[in-house]
């Protein structure tokens, strides 16, 4: 018995030398590969300090530092990679564009506030992965995929990597999407979720079947701007799956104004469109809101605008939502809007308007002109102070012959009688 | 009062009280783990810990032995949250206190012993001990040279030209943005 024990003793301090040796040899082990002979007062040294308060007096470090210091030694550019999800980024709040060329190398492009270009990068192949391109960058601002291949699911998986900070408010699409699954479209809109307000796919080319659906669209979550345009080539226009689920699950309570823009959807029907209607004149305010001025609260807006959309065409939605809109059809000719002279005839408008909530709703057919909601890509070596076109402003004018007064409660019939006569 | 033995060859052994000692968590959750035994009479090994840095561990511990425990501010280990701000990730703000900025040895020939402390403030789980010190050795470090910081923190450049002209690259990218 008593040797046995003494068996057991042995055995139990050799396993102990053994789980020694095995955690220093795991400690001399940086980038995989052992470091090779140690100094003699290695154990004096601070490289011997476990990776953790290494890793903080990193984070005390500004920003800027923490990328250089990947060049002290292999330990420390290893230490900053595992734990770049926490260390301190540089933020990049203006906007970047990706770009594919003609011979596939992709452009990275990064614009200050102001539009102005400050640096790009050409990266060939697998060279330098975009991932770690970005690493310690914080990506704020607005996200442009343009021209080219340039939302390719490679691209879009490798910005969706855990540990990147890429909290864009804007994300534009545009060019050909032909390399774009849905999957991971999906999972860069999980990703960028609680930040974005806006996303457009602005003139998108070559959508693969299913890639636009209210399953996709879904995953960004509430947002105060949505534009789907697909490219237009003539009179063949894609059809995209995107339907009234989308539509009710858009908008925020707290977006003061919202717009939400389809060009050649047939799953927005007349009944989700009433849905909407119902959903977002009886929406309850912030009572902040309401604090801010005794005049009550201020103006809520929101606009649809329907381009070829197989379902919802002017008369369809004055047949189920007649009750609850006015329509008015432009009397002055105007120019602005697009599409030839046939759409000219359904520039249609229906409003709405709740005064107990200070709540506008617009419904437009063929009227806005599109590039009003565009976000135009910023142009290298040129200095324009916005970038943003205020679809709001341009579209105030257009509100003051509406009679808001004689609005009297929710949900009441509210016909313009003047305008009526083009009905039909 | 609790004794702690460094890991020198004979030991040295210091006592600390109980209250002081449990600043360290690692102490502390060995005490709760170890409750019934008499701990007065074993000293307790410490064996990543030498006898001039434990004489600075029970110094700094005796000092601060009545601070308030430090706020947990509980981590956030999968940030989804909304207001995810940059800052959100950064260390809080962390000020040296006078009497821990006499206590630090903060000479360039004692900063092994800076290094130790921090060391065994890690091992030790003494958290505050350790924001103060990591806070330091990164105001020493900050703004200063990838040479100078290899200097100061005894490290090897262990690159190979190429990956060096490499990641110069990169970083030279990084700095222009």
């Amino acid at each position: 018995m008593g040797a046995l024990e003494t068996e057991v003793d042995r055995l139990q301090a050799e396993n102990d030398r053994l789980r020694r040796v095995l955690s220093d040899l795991c400690e001399r082990i940086v980038c995989g590969r052992l470091t090779g002979d140690l100094p003699d007062n290695f154990l004096e040294q601070f490289s011997r300090l476990p990776d953790q308060p290494l890793e903080k007096v990193l984070r005390f470090l500004p920003a800027h530092q923490v990328a250089q210091m990947r060049h002290v030694s292999r330990r420390f550019n290893h230490l900053i990679k595992k734990c770049s999800k926490t260390m301190p980024k540089m933020r990049r709040d203006g906007t970047v564009v990706f770009k594919t060329n003609s011979a596939g190398e992709l452009t990275v492009d990064w614009f200050d506030f102001c539009g102005q270009k400050f640096t790009e990068t050409i990266l060939v192949g697998d060279e330098v992965a975009l991932s770690e391109l970005v690493r310690l960058i914080h990506i704020g601002g607005t996200v442009w995929f343009a021209q080219g291949l340039s939302a390719t699911d490679e691209i879009l998986v490798q910005l969706s990597m855990a540990w990147l900070e890429v909290c864009p408010e804007v994300v534009i699409f545009s060019g050909d999407l032909s390399h774009t699954s849905r999957d991971s479209l999906r999972a860069f809109l999980v990703k960028v979720q609680p930040f974005l307000g806006r996303l457009h796919f602005q003139n998108v080319n070559n959508i693969v079947s299913s890639l636009l659906s209210d399953d996709v669209i879904g995953a960004a979550g509430w947002l105060e701007g949505l534009m789907i345009k697909p490219e237009c080539c003539g009179s063949e226009l894609l059809n995209f799956n995107i339907g009234d689920e989308t539509l009710l699950s858009l908008f925020n309570v707290d977006s003061p104004s919202s717009y939400f823009l389809v060009m050649g959807c047939s799953g927005i029907t007349p009944n989700g469109i009433r849905a909407f209607i119902e959903k977002w004149m009886k929406k309850e305010r912030l009572e902040e809101d309401a604090s801010i001025s005794d005049l009550g609260l201020p103006l809520e807006f929101c606009k649809l605008t329907f381009y070829k959309c197989a379902n919802v065409t002017p008369a369809a939605i004055e047949e189920v939502c007649g009750d609850l809109l006015k329509k008015i059809t432009p009397v002055e000719p105007d120019d602005s809007f697009v599409g030839g002279s046939e759409e000219k005839k359904e520039r249609i408008r229906f409003t709405s308007y709740c005064p107990s909530t200070n709540c506008r709703l617009e419904i437009l057919f063929h009227y806005v002109p599109l590039h009003n909601y565009y976000i135009d890509e910023p142009e290298p070596n040129f200095a324009n102070d916005y970038y943003y076109h205020d679809y709001h402003e341009d579209s105030e004018s257009e509100i003051e012959n509406d009679d808001i007064d004689d609005y009297d409660g929710h949900d009441a019939i509210d016909y313009d009688d003047e305008d009526d006569s083009d009905l039909d | 009062m609790i004794q702690l033995c460094s890991n020198d060859d004979p030991p040295v052994s210091f006592t600390v009280p109980r209250k002081a000692v449990e600043l360290s968590k690692t102490i502390k959750t060995m005490l709760e783990d170890l409750e019934g035994f008499d701990m007065e009479q074993t000293p307790i090994p410490l064996p990543n810990v030498d006898a001039p840095t434990l004489e600075l561990i029970v110094k700094w511990v005796e000092q601060h032995q009545d601070d308030p425990p430090p706020v947990e501010k509980p981590r956030v280990e999968d940030d989804d949250s909304d207001d995810s701000d940059a800052d959100d990730d950064q260390e809080p703000e962390v000020v040296i206190p006078e009497w821990d900025k006499k206590f630090l040895p903060t000479d360039d020939e004692q900063k092994n012993q800076l290094f130790k402390l921090l060391n065994a403030a890690n091992y030790l789980e003494i958290k505050p001990l350790l924001d103060i010190g990591c806070k330091y050795v990164a105001d020493k470090i900050s703004g200063q040279t990838v040479e100078w910081v290899r200097d100061y923190l005894n490290m090897e450049n262990d690159y190979t030209p190429e990956e060096e002209a490499k990641l110069k690259e990169e970083i030279a990218w990084a700095e222009g943005l």
